[in-house]
């Protein structure tokens, strides 16, 4: 069951690379569309088979592998991953769907794509510590490839850097994986959580530390942010979806299943930290945000800010602030996919995303009055208002975490509200005034001629849009989804406390 | 706490009652064929005429439950919304007698103000969009006074804000436009987000957000007094920011940029939506005295600030929106003095008045193309509909001759003329300085000589004249109205005395008003005192500069800084070591394309660095 | 920063004429608009649609001004006395011509108040007309006869606007004709370069020239002059000339792109001083929010004559941007029709050899040319039109 959403994005990329003959771009990527579609099908199959009511891991499979080194094929499935798996299958989908533009090697380039694809989806449901490693660095090289080949002018600095950050994530990860091993001498590297009764809380920090290092990287959180904004510029409007709306979450799931799920004690005496990095991060990319110019490295440092908000749930870890955590990874899959499509767009009719140049796109007939209709939408989501996804899964956290964390939680109430700052400026800046792509000046060009964006392009923008507003709007089946498997994980800690607070 | 399903014994227009807030917002929905221009051919009025059919509807089913409600008394209906853990979000209704008032007085106002918007929008071409927003607004509003829970009030206010945004920057391509649409979002968003922390540390503590269970929580709330101070000064500030109280007014004059039908609504039942969530919160705010004497304070400048402002408007359209935070003001005060029932009436008397008031401003300007008091006059011969509309409102919305707001104003002397005197005086000088606004505004219009801009200048079409005269007479019937709504202890206990006092402050800013030498050219002053006062008001304290020189300079600069911070520290430091890995790699010689190489070698460097760090610390 | 990426983003600004070149343009008697084929297309083709939409206002504006004359509640204006129920259906899903828009343009000439018509209304003579209307009215309707005593300017001004809004509509009845016989004359071969459609439009403008203006309404059976015969107003200088000076030149400001606060100071307090009309407005913003013309733009599109609906396919966005093109094409269209109206109006021949009468016409053309100077000009030169042409 499980296996099968690797196996197909996995063999229909060798399928795709080993097809005989020559295949058109259109072919490859009706094929590659397929597949996702098959997938997305699969996902969806997987949601009807999923009971809800259990906090366990579900429909598990297992086969031994390399028992030797404690590498072991194991998969399932909880309402932590289930919904970031569909958010996976989703916006694959989209961002293959949005991959019309691809001239070189596209076989090569959806082969990629499935590639991502699966090795996420694999990093998602395995439960195996190894594996999961093997599958979070599987998802690594195609994404280096898709920047350094598909990207921008400045595409190799860019590429060459998220290579290294993430490199160095993943060594961290297994460092700590493998450390842990070591320290414990159990090898079989499952995940169970380490008792204080094993592990002296000294090691169990510095095991942490790696840990949330590396994931600190990938979410990314201040400092280790910078290569997020080069990837995304350079990356192509289809990979920054993916890269916004998929890898990203590897961090914080990783955030939440390896740091909190492995080390709950050293977890507990780290949150205070934890708490005010995760302030440190919403605030710093909010302000960093608002001094951009470019809108993909606005929405970049957004992401940044964005995802200081998991790392404040996963601090205060009761189940409210997990739920939201939850629910804020995938809003903010959906919302940050649906941004960079949408600046994705504009970027292609006019050849710029410099906030200073571009104005009026609302305008009804020259302009791009539905791409600027559905950024109002996307923008209004991110900043949190009401009705949409972005809303319910700040509240979420937000009052999940008021208890533990005040300060910190204040600190990134105020950073929600600069989301609103920055985004109503290029809301402002981009799609309001007279349309103009230059500098406006008195007796300035009369005429603009940008070509007109067909209705089927903003297919996938609609569909996401509708996504946030539902989810906005009758949140309750997503939070049924995964209510019991954050709670379950909220229990760790105050369970472990309460155990170990009693002398055995 | 547990979600109470609709009784099944209650008539059916109540149990459907969470229809009402829908009706509106179906209105958008049943735009969207024009107001996306997928209908290409015909025109967007089929849109207009939906989203009256649609107000016309909520008007009536709330005029149905609110006469059931008279009949079976108040009732209260959940239905359960979210759930999680220890967190219950349900979606409730409060169907009191009062909030159902409101909810016709929005619905009502909603009305007739898009009646009048078919007549004043009759040339424009976005017409489905606003009536989209329109619904929108009505919508939010509707849910806003029939709310019984503060997270679902706050979840409407902030769409409120949304459409707020949304109408005011209607005419996105005028440059103005941009800039105030921007300010009204981000002043109402300052205090969303306060209010935001509001709500959720309140959720967070009481685990509750019925404001029936929040009352009873506060009541033995274990909150320390700087908590208590911190949560009352949240609270107020959502509805701070919609009443457009100082110092967070500013949107409301910008606001007046969109089109006048939206004006018509946002000073009258917009502002009305904000003080009636205050109102919902005031028994909460008895845990924080703070908060309290925050209110009285914002309140009474509000009052008295927002009312000398007016007077030094040239704008037709400013001048009446600072006397909306003015009277906003003696609602705060109202609250914060403990008088939920006058600071009603108040609403109520000032929203029909000041609905009317901008109804005549707005066939004003759609007839002279002019806002500007200095160039209008003389069109009191002509316009007899806006000049009586003019007048009615002025009357109504002042305590002169015995309409609305005249009982409003003997009421609120006469609770506060034992303890608090002072707040008594600042609504007879409000009064007074509200009655002289109006006088010399009406001079200005419509007497006197016509001016080139009001030569020719016929009486507005009939779709503008005939919500203006339905309006009229409404205004006309308001002290039998308020009768009805608070019969008991009446709107006339107050002493004769009281009375004349309202009368007597009313009829000095009349006269004061008339005898006042006015310029046409509006020629500042030579007296250099005077002209520094003058321009004080004129350009409202300059708070619009004082934000920009405060706030905006410090995020502004803080941005700059942080990320100066992230391209000259963090980048660089980055590409640093970035370098000296990939030298690294290139002098080890592992590599032929030393990228892949370099992952590997990081990779292995920091296993080996964190290996030796464990065995540091097992050691 | 991404660069401008100047393939994609094609702005385009014509050489603005200077306005020594304009005057020179005039005074030879060459046309104001370039000559080219495209010109020809556009110009034709859309003064034949807004012949149509002229047509329709013209019926309606006339149809207002004498069976709805002081009617308080004219619910049913814009059906031109046809209150059956398909036409009233077609009204409600507003499948119609816009109507509004030729009130707009009547307010406008209203409000403006210039040239012969508007004098009239200020005359004696036409007080005593009104008075008599007046006394028939508030004598069977108790309301009026409250109101008028106490506002006594109300039904005067009224009347003034209703004899506007005939005027209007007598006005427009021959331009309505005019554009259409041009179309006929262009299929028919008569004309063929936009040289003979200026003086197509120029003949038609000075045969009409001397036609009388006249208004009389009929209360409660009895028939009233407005505009009697004995007040001689006639066509060109009463009506044509005031109408484009209210709605070529000076306009009325747009609420999507001017701001009306008057702190702001965006408006001149002097009307003369506008410069918000036809020959000057942006055609870029049209169909957006605050924007009137687009009104006149949609009635325009319903109505385009299939060659040029044809090639505004090919060009841009194709039928997506139509209604840019339209107005585009409107500007030079409106261009050439003021074109024929100066040609018209010089005060002595162009071929005039005398000196005094050619310093004359210098000064008639310059005095038109410095308002002309800084309206879209640009729009005039073939280049536009070329690169149209190659864009397909």
């Amino acid at each position: 069951m499980l296996s099968a959403l690797l196996a197909i994005p996995f063999l229909g990329a060798l399928g795709l690379m080993l097809w005989p003959g020559e295949l058109s771009l259109e072919k490859v990527r009706r094929a590659a569309l397929a597949l996702l579609l098959l997938q997305l099908a699969w996902s969806l199959r997987l949601l009807l088979l999923f009971d809800p009511s259990c906090g366990g891991m579900q429909l598990q499979e297992s086969i031994p592998w390399i028992e030797s080194l404690g590498l072991e094929y194991r998969l399932g499935v909880d309402g932590l991953s289930l919904p970031l798996v569909l958010v996976n299958a989703g916006l694959t989908l989209v961002s293959a769907y949005a991959s019309t533009t691809v001239t070189q090697r596209p076989r090569l380039y959806f082969a990629l794509l499935l590639v991502i694809s699966g090795a996420v989806n694999g990093a998602f449901l395995s439960l195996n510590l190894l594996l999961f490693f093997l599958f979070y660095e599987l998802e690594l090289i195609p994404l280096w490839l898709l920047i350094s080949v598909w990207g921008g002018a400045r595409r190799a600095y860019a590429a060459t850097k998220f290579l290294i950050f993430t490199a160095v994530s993943g060594g961290l990860i297994l460092a700590a994986f493998l450390g842990l091993a070591l320290v414990t001498g159990e090898a079989d590297f499952s995940l169970t959580p380490v008792l204080s009764g094993q592990l002296g809380m000294g090691t169990q920090l510095v095991l942490l530390g790696a840990l949330l290092v590396g994931f600190g990287i990938k979410i990314p959180l201040v400092p280790f942010h910078t290569w997020l904004p080069d990837a995304h510029t350079e990356a192509s409007t289809p990979v920054s979806v993916l890269l916004a709306g998929v890898l990203l979450k590897l961090g914080t799931y990783g955030l939440l299943r390896f740091c909190l799920g492995l080390f709950p004690e050293a977890w507990a005496v780290a949150a205070p930290w934890l708490a005010i990095w995760a302030a440190v991060s919403v605030l710093y990319g909010s302000l960093a945000a608002i001094a951009q110019r470019d809108m993909k490295r606005m929405v970049a440092y957004s992401s940044v800010g964005h995802m200081g908000y998991v790392l404040l749930a996963a601090a205060a870890a009761t189940p409210v602030s997990l739920l939201g955590a939850e629910f804020q990874m995938v809003s903010h899959g959906l919302i940050s996919a649906l941004l960079f499509l949408l600046v994705g767009e504009v970027y292609a009719t006019t050849g710029t995303r410099d906030l200073d140049v571009l104005r009026g796109l609302l305008n009804p007939e020259r302009g791009l009055p539905l791409t600027g209709s559905l950024m109002i939408v996307g923008v209004m989501a991110s900043a949190g208002l009401p009705g949409m996804a972005g809303f319910i899964s700040e509240f979420l956290v937000f009052r999940g975490s008021l208890a533990a964390f005040p300060v910190a939680t204040l600190a990134s109430m105020v950073g929600s509200g600069l989301t609103a700052v920055y985004f109503l400026l290029l809301v402002n800046r981009v799609f309001f005034g007279r349309l103009a792509v230059t500098p406006p000046e008195p007796g300035g060009p009369l005429d603009i001629r940008l070509p007109a964006v067909p209705l089927v392009r903003h297919l996938p923008a609609m569909v996401l849009t509708l996504l946030v507003v539902a989810i906005g709007l009758a949140p309750s089946g997503l939070g049924y989804l995964s209510e019991q498997a954050t709670t379950a994980m909220s229990q760790f800690p105050a369970l472990l406390a309460a155990i170990s607070g009693k002398p055995a | 706490m547990v979600a109470e399903l609709p009784l099944p014994n209650l008539p059916l227009s109540m149990q459907l009652v969470w229809l009402i807030p829908l009706y509106g917002f179906s209105g958008v929905l049943l735009s969207l064929p024009w107001s996306t221009g997928w209908i290409k051919r015909n025109g967007p009025r089929p849109a207009a005429y939906l989203n009256l059919l649609v107000t016309l509807v909520a008007f009536l089913h709330g005029s149905l439950v609110l006469r059931q409600v008279w009949l079976v008394g108040p009732q209260h209906l959940a239905i359960p919304w979210f759930h999680a853990a220890d967190l219950n979000l349900s979606i409730g209704f409060d169907l009191s007698l009062t909030n159902l008032a409101a909810l016709e007085l929005v619905t009502g106002l909603s009305l007739l103000g898009q009646v009048f918007a078919l007549g004043y929008l009759d040339k424009e071409w976005s017409l489905a969009r606003f009536y989209a927003l329109v619904g929108f607004f009505e919508g939010a509003m509707s849910g806003v006074v029939l709310s019984s829970s503060l997270f679902m009030s706050y979840f409407l206010l902030e769409m409120l804000t949304l459409s707020t945004y949304l109408l005011v920057g209607f005419w996105y391509a005028q440059p103005l436009v941009v800039t105030a649409a921007r300010d009204a979002f981000l002043t109402k968003r300052v205090g969303d987000v306060l209010l935001l922390m509001g709500v959720v540390a309140l959720s967070a503590w009481s685990g509750q957000t019925e404001f029936t269970e929040l009352y009873a929580w506060a009541a033995s709330a274990p909150l320390t007094p700087l908590a208590g101070t911190l949560l009352g000064l949240g609270l107020i500030a959502g509805p701070m920011g919609k009443c457009a109280q100082f110092p967070m007014h500013l949107w409301l004059d910008e606001a007046m940029e969109g089109p006048n039908p939206a004006s018509i609504l946002r000073n009258s039942v917009v502002v009305t939506c904000g003080a009636i969530v205050l109102l919902k919160l005031m028994p909460l705010l008895l845990i924080s005295p703070v908060a309290t004497d925050v209110l009285l304070a914002v309140g009474a400048i509000s009052a008295v600030g927002g009312a000398l402002v007016a007077i030094a408007q040239v704008d037709l359209k400013r001048a009446f929106s600072y006397s909306t935070t003015s009277y906003l003001g003696l609602v705060f005060i109202a609250i914060a003095l403990q008088q939920p029932g006058i600071a009603l009436l108040l609403l109520f008397a000032h929203g029909l008045a000041k609905a009317l008031l901008f109804m005549s401003v707005g066939s004003i300007i759609a007839t002279t193309n002019c806002q500007d008091l200095t160039e209008l006059g003389g069109l009191g011969r002509r316009m007899p509909a806006t000049t009586g509309a003019f007048l009615m409102a002025a009357a109504g919305v002042t305590g002169l001759l015995p309409l609305g707001c005249f009982w409003c104003f003997g009421l609120l002397v006469q609770a506060f003329s034992a303890e608090h005197r002072s707040f008594a005086v600042v609504v007879l000088l409000t009064n007074l300085l509200t009655l002289f606004n109006l006088t010399r505004v009406y001079r200005q219009v419509f007497l006197g000589d016509a001016q080139p801009k009001t030569r020719r200048a016929p009486e507005v079409s009939w779709l503008m004249a005939l919500p203006m005269v339905s309006l009229t007479v409404l205004v006309g019937l308001m002290p039998w109205i308020m009768a009805r709504i608070d019969p008991v202890p009446g709107i006339a206990s107050f002493s004769p005395g009281v009375a004349a006092l309202v009368m007597g402050s009313g009829l000095i800013g009349v006269v004061s008003a008339a005898v006042v030498p006015l310029n046409k050219a509006w020629s500042r002053s030579l007296f250099k005192p005077l002209r520094t006062l003058q321009d004080l008001l004129a350009f409202d304290f300059y708070t619009d500069r004082i934000y920009r020189a405060t706030i905006v300079a410090f995020v502004a600069a803080l941005s700059r800084l942080t990320n100066g911070f992230d391209a000259a520290v963090v980048n660089v430091l980055v590409d640093r070591v970035g370098s000296l890995s990939m030298a690294a790699a290139g002098t080890l010689r592992l590599s032929v394309s030393g990228r892949m190489q370099t992952y590997v070698l990081t990779a292995l460097v920091a296993i080996v660095l964190l290996l030796a760090s464990l065995n540091w610390f097992i050691a | 920063m991404a660069p401008l990426n100047p393939g994609r983003s094609r702005t385009r600004q014509a050489p603005i004429p200077t306005a020594a070149e304009l005057e020179q343009r005039l005074l030879a008697g060459e046309t104001l608009l370039a000559e080219s084929p495209t010109h020809l297309l556009e110009v034709v083709g859309v003064l034949e649609s807004y012949g149509e939409v002229l047509d329709a206002y013209s019926i309606n504006l006339v149809y207002q001004a004498e069976k709805q004359f002081l009617n308080p509640l004219p619910i049913f204006k814009f059906l031109d006395g046809d209150p059956s129920l398909a036409r009233i259906w077609k009204h409600l899903n507003h499948d119609r011509i816009n109507f509004e828009y030729a009130e707009y343009c009547q307010k406008a000439m209203f409000w403006h108040g210039t040239g012969g018509l508007d004098a009239y209304l200020d005359t004696d003579a036409f007080r005593q007309s009104c008075a008599a209307i007046i006394r028939c009215k508030t004598r069977r309707d108790p309301l009026l006869g409250l109101l008028h005593p106490l506002f006594p300017d109300f039904l005067i001004e009224l009347i003034r606007s209703a004899a506007t809004t005939h005027a209007l509509g007598q006005f427009w009845r021959v331009m309505s004709d005019l554009f259409l016989d041009l179309a006929r004359a262009e299929r028919d071969g008569r004309v063929g370069s936009i040289a003979q459609l200026v003086n197509f439009l120029m003949d038609g403008l000075v045969a009409a020239a001397a036609q009388p203006i006249t208004y009389g309404v009929e209360v409660a059976g009895q028939r009233f002059w407005v505009l009697p015969p004995e007040a001689a107003l006639t066509f060109l200088v009463d009506v044509a000339v005031p109408y484009v000076e209210a709605v070529f030149l000076r306009g009325m400001p747009f609420l999507g792109t001017v701001s009306f606060n008057a702190q702001a100071q965006q408006i001149s307090p002097d009307q003369s001083r506008f410069a918000y009309g036809a020959l000057y407005a942006d055609p870029l913003p049209t169909m957006g929010a605050g924007i009137p013309p687009s009104l006149l733009m949609q009635d325009m599109y319903r109505h385009l004559p299939e060659p040029l609906h044809h090639w505004y396919r090919q060009q841009g966005r194709g039928e997506g941007d139509v209604r840019v093109k339209i107005c585009a094409s409107f500007q030079k269209a409106m261009f050439c029709v003021t074109n024929a109206a100066i040609n018209g109006t010089f005060p002595h021949p162009l071929t005039s050899t005398d000196l005094t009468q050619q310093q004359a016409n210098r000064a008639y053309a310059a005095a038109w040319v410095g308002r002309l100077s800084h309206a879209r000009t640009d729009c005039l030169s073939d280049e536009s039109a070329a690169e149209d042409g190659s864009r397909s």
